[in-house]
C-alpha cells in the first residue's frame, strides 16, 4: 500500500524510526561482574554458560543476594572487612547492628564495540537520517559494575554506562539497588520467600534486556504508543497518546519479590515511578503524579529424573554439573497511567488528562542439555484521547494498542560457541498508519553467534533481517519501502 | 649348658644376626631438589624407575584426592601403578573429576561424572604418566595425578625437600615429574644407609 504524506511528515516519521532502531542497537548492557570472580577466586563459567547470561547456580547466586547457595563463607577468598565484630548483635540496639563490607573494592569493568555493515541506503533516507554502510565500534561502552553484599542479607549493584556511542557522554545508570534478602524470615516465612529491593532496577522481565547475550534489543520491549508522532499545519483535532514508556527501561521504585520452593516458583510486585529520565537522554521522560505497578510470576517445573540432581543447585551430568532440565511458564502484568498536559502545557483550556495503560503477556522458556528455546507474547494498550482545538473539547478515542512478542534458540555446539537465532514482531495498527513499516507487523530475523575466546572475552556476530523502512521517492513522490538489514560484529571484553 | 647346648644357640644368634644385618641394608633416598624458571620447589614428584626384572604389587589401599573450597587436594598426588585412587567431594556444589589425557595420551582420557557432597567415586589407574585433573564447571580448578612404576616414590616439601624410604640395595634411575618443569634423570647407588641426591629441575 502506497500512501502520500507530507515531508515534513515523513521527516517527523524518519527520525522517530531512526530513534527506535539506535534505541535497538545500542540498548546499554550492564552484565558480568568479575569482581565476583576475584571474590572467590573461581572462573566466569562457574556462574555463566555465556556471560552475561546466568546458569543455574548462577541464578542462585544472583538469588541468594550474590552469594553462593550454601556455606558461602568456606569459598570467599577474599575476607571482608567487619563493620562490627558479630557479638555486637547482643548490643543492639545500644550498639550499631554490626555488618561489614567487601574487603577490597567490588569494581568490575566492560567494554563493548560493534563493527556494523549497514544494507546501503536510498539517496532520498540519507538526505535526513543517514546511516552509513560501515560503521567501526558503534556504539561503543564502557560500563562500570559494582556488585556485591553486606553481609548476610543485604546486597547491592550499581552498574553505569560511563561512555556510549563514542560520545563520552551518553552514558548513564543502569541499575542502581539495595536488596535485603530473606525479609520474609522475620515473618517465619521459608527462606527467600520474600525479598525486598529498592533504588532504581531493570524490571524483573521475563527476559533481561540489560544483561542479555544479544547485541540488540528484543523489540517489544522498546515499543512505545504514540498515536501520531507530529502534527501538520493548520491540524485541529489532535490524538493524544503519547507515551514514551517501554519496558525494557530501568526504572525507580521498589519492589516485593520471592523465590520458595527452591526458586521454582518466582513471584514480584514492583512499584515505580513509571518513565522517568533514564540516561538523561530524552527530555520528554519526565516523573507523574501517578505510580505505576509491575507484577510478575512463574513456575518452572524441574524435569529431571533423579530426585537427587533436581534438588541440587544444578543437575548431575554423566560430564559433569549442569543446567537442569526444565520448562518456565510466566506471566507479568504493568499497570500505570500516563499524564499529559501539565499546567495546560499542551492545551491550554484543559487540564490534566489521564491515560491508563497496560502491558500485559506471557513467556515461556525450555531447556535441554545444550539447547534453550524460548518466547514472549505481549499485549500493550493505551487509552487514547481526541482534542479539537477549535471546539475546545476533549472526547475518547480508539485505544492505541499493540501485540508482539519474541521466540527464539540458543544452541551450544561448544562450551565457548553459541549458535542463535531469534524472531521479533511487532503488530502495531497505529505505527502502521503513521507509515513506520511497510506491513502492520513489523518482522526481524536475527541469526547470529558468539565466540567466548576466553571465559572474559567476547566476538559476536548477528544478521538483522528488517522489516520495511518507509520513504518518499522524490522521482514519482511516492512511498517506497527498503530493508535496513545489516551485520552487527563485536568485541566485548570485561575484567 | 652342655657343649651341644651352647653350639645351637650360638649358631641360632649368628643367624639372627646376619639376618638383622640384611634388613638394614635397605636404604632411604633423600636429598634436595632445586629449580630454575620455576617458581617453587614444592610439589615436584620423585620417583624410582621401573626396575627390569622387578614386578611390584599395587598397594590394596586406596589413595584419597578431595575436592575441597574449589581446589584438588592434595594438588599433587603420586601413586605407583594400579593403585585405586577415591575421589571425594567434600564442597556443598555439584564437581566433577576428568582428565583430557594422562602425559598427552588423549585416548586415555577420563571423565568421572559429577556426585554430591560427602560421595566418593573410585578409579584404578593404571597407565604410568600424569593425569591433569580437572572440572569442567569450575575450569580454575586443578590436581595431577603422577601414576609411577614403582613404590619407591616421594613428593617435595615446600623447601624442595624429599626422602623415599626402604629402597632395597641396587642402582637405580630417579625420575622427576613437575607440573612447570622438564622431566629429570638421575642415576643412584642405594646400599645400607641414605643415599643423598640432589636434583635440578628446570622450565
Amino acid at each position: 500500500m502506497k500512501l502520500r504524506a507530507s515531508s515534513v511528515c515523513m521527516s517527523a516519521i524518519l527520525i522517530v524510526v531512526g530513534t527506535v532502531f539506535w534505541i535497538l542497537v545500542s540498548t546499554p548492557r550492564a552484565s558480568a561482574i568479575p569482581a565476583f570472580s576475584r571474590k572467590y577466586q573461581t572462573s566466569c563459567s562457574t556462574c555463566h554458560n555465556n556471560y552475561p547470561e546466568l546458569n543455574d547456580f548462577g541464578e542462585a547466586f544472583k538469588k541468594n543476594g550474590f552469594k553462593f547457595p550454601k556455606d558461602d563463607e568456606l569459598f570467599v577468598k577474599e575476607l571482608p572487612v567487619l563493620l562490627g565484630a558479630k557479638a555486637q548483635k547482643e548490643a543492639f540496639p545500644g550498639a550499631i547492628f554490626p555488618g561489614e563490607i567487601p574487603g577490597s573494592l567490588p569494581i568490575a569493568f566492560r567494554y563493548s564495540g560493534n563493527f556494523s555493515w549497514n544494507a546501503k541506503q536510498p539517496q532520498a533516507l540519507q538526505a535526513t537520517a543517514f546511516v552509513p554502510q560501515t560503521d567501526l565500534f558503534v556504539p561503543n561502552t564502557f560500563t562500570i559494575i559494582s556488585a556485591g553484599s553486606f553481609g548476610q542479607n543485604l546486597a547491592f549493584w550499581v552498574d553505569d554506562d560511563i561512555s556510549a556511542g563514542g560520545t563520552g557522554a551518553g552514558g548513564g545508570l543502569g541499575d542502581g539497588y539495595l536488596r535485603y534478602n530473606d525479609l520474609g524470615h522475620i515473618f517465619h516465612l521459608p527462606k527467600n520467600a520474600l525479598n525486598v529491593r529498592f533504588g532504581q532496577f531493570e524490571l524483573d522481565l521475563p527476559f533481561t534486556q540489560a544483561r542479555s547475550i544479544y547485541p540488540s534489543a528484543y523489540d517489544v520491549f522498546s515499543e512505545t504508543a504514540v498515536a501520531q508522532p507530529s502534527t501538520t499545519p493548520g491540524q485541529t483535532v489532535f490524538q493524544t497518546t503519547n507515551n514514551s514508556f517501554m519496558l525494557g527501561t530501568p526504572q525507580r521504585g521498589i519492589e516485593f519479590g520471592g523465590y520458595p520452593n527452591n526458586g521454582n516458583f518466582t513471584w514480584s510486585v514492583a512499584i515505580v515511578d513509571g518513565t522517568n529520565s533514564a540516561y538523561g537522554l530524552d527530555s520528554s521522560l519526565t516523573a507523574r503524579n501517578t505510580k505505576d505497578v509491575y507484577v510478575r510470576v512463574s513456575q518452572r517445573f524441574n524435569l529431571e529424573r533423579d530426585p537427587e540432581s533436581r534438588n541440587a543447585v544444578q543437575a548431575a551430568g554423566p560430564s559433569g554439573p549442569r543446567d537442569h532440565t526444565s520448562i518456565r511458564f510466566g506471566a507479568f502484568y504493568y499497570h500505570g497511567q500516563n499524564q499529559l498536559n501539565y499546567g495546560g502545557s499542551q492545551f491550554s483550556f484543559l487540564g490534566t488528562i489521564d491515560e491508563p495503560f497496560y502491558r500485559t503477556g506471557g513467556d515461556v522458556r525450555f531447556k535441554y542439555r545444550k539447547m534453550e528455546l524460548f518466547g514472549v507474547g505481549l499485549v500493550g494498550h493505551d487509552n487514547n484521547h481526541s482534542v479539537d482545538t477549535a471546539a475546545q473539547t476533549i472526547t475518547n478515542a480508539p485505544a492505541v494498542t499493540y501485540t508482539g512478542g519474541f521466540a527464539g534458540s540458543n544452541f551450544w555446539i561448544y562450551p565457548w560457541l553459541i549458535a542463535y537465532m531469534r524472531y521479533d514482531f511487532v503488530n502495531s495498527p497505529t505505527d502502521f498508519a503513521n507509515g513506520v513499516s511497510e506491513y502492520q507487523t513489523r518482522n526481524r530475523f536475527s541469526p547470529g553467534f558468539q565466540v567466548l575466546v576466553r571465559a572474559n572475552i567476547k566476538v559476536i556476530g548477528e544478521y538483522q533481517y528488517h522489516w520495511g523502512q518507509p520513504y518518499i521517492d522524490p522521482a514519482t513522490g511516492n512511498t517506497l519501502f527498503f530493508r535496513p538489514n545489516a551485520f552487527v560484529g563485536g568485541i566485548d571484553y570485561v575484567f | 649348658m652342655g657343649r651341644l647346648s651352647r653350639v645351637i644357640v650360638l649358631v641360632i644368634s649368628s643367624s639372627a644376626l646376619l639376618l638383622l644385618a640384611g634388613v638394614s641394608r635397605a636404604g632411604d633416598i633423600k636429598g634436595k631438589v632445586t629449580v630454575q624458571g620455576i617458581k617453587s620447589a614444592e610439589d615436584i614428584a620423585v620417583y624410582v624407575d621401573a626396575v627390569p626384572g622387578k614386578k611390584f604389587d599395587a598397594p590394596a589401599e586406596h589413595v584419597v584426592i578431595d575436592q575441597k573450597k574449589m581446589t584438588f587436594v592434595p594438588h599433587v598426588t603420586v601413586i605407583m601403578q594400579g593403585t585405586t585412587v577415591d575421589f571425594l567431594n567434600s564442597d556443598p556444589v555439584g564437581h566433577n573429576v576428568y582428565w583430557p589425557s594422562i602425559s598427552g595420551n588423549k585416548k586415555l582420557a577420563h571423565n568421572m561424572g559429577t556426585w554430591p557432597q560427602g560421595q566418593k567415586k573410585s578409579f584404578q589407574f593404571s597407565d604410568l604418566g600424569a593425569a591433569p585433573l580437572l572440572c569442567n564447571v569450575h575450569p580454575e580448578m586443578s590436581g595431577y595425578a603422577v601414576i609411577v612404576p614403582t613404590p619407591y616414590f616421594a613428593i617435595t616439601d615446600k623447601e624442595g625437600n624429599y626422602t623415599i624410604k626402604n629402597v632395597p640395595p641396587g642402582h637405580y634411575t630417579m625420575l622427576t615429574w613437575s607440573e612447570e618443569g622438564k622431566p629429570t634423570t638421575q642415576s643412584v647407588d642405594v646400599n645400607a644407609g641414605t643415599a643423598t641426591v640432589d636434583i635440578t629441575v628446570k622450565k
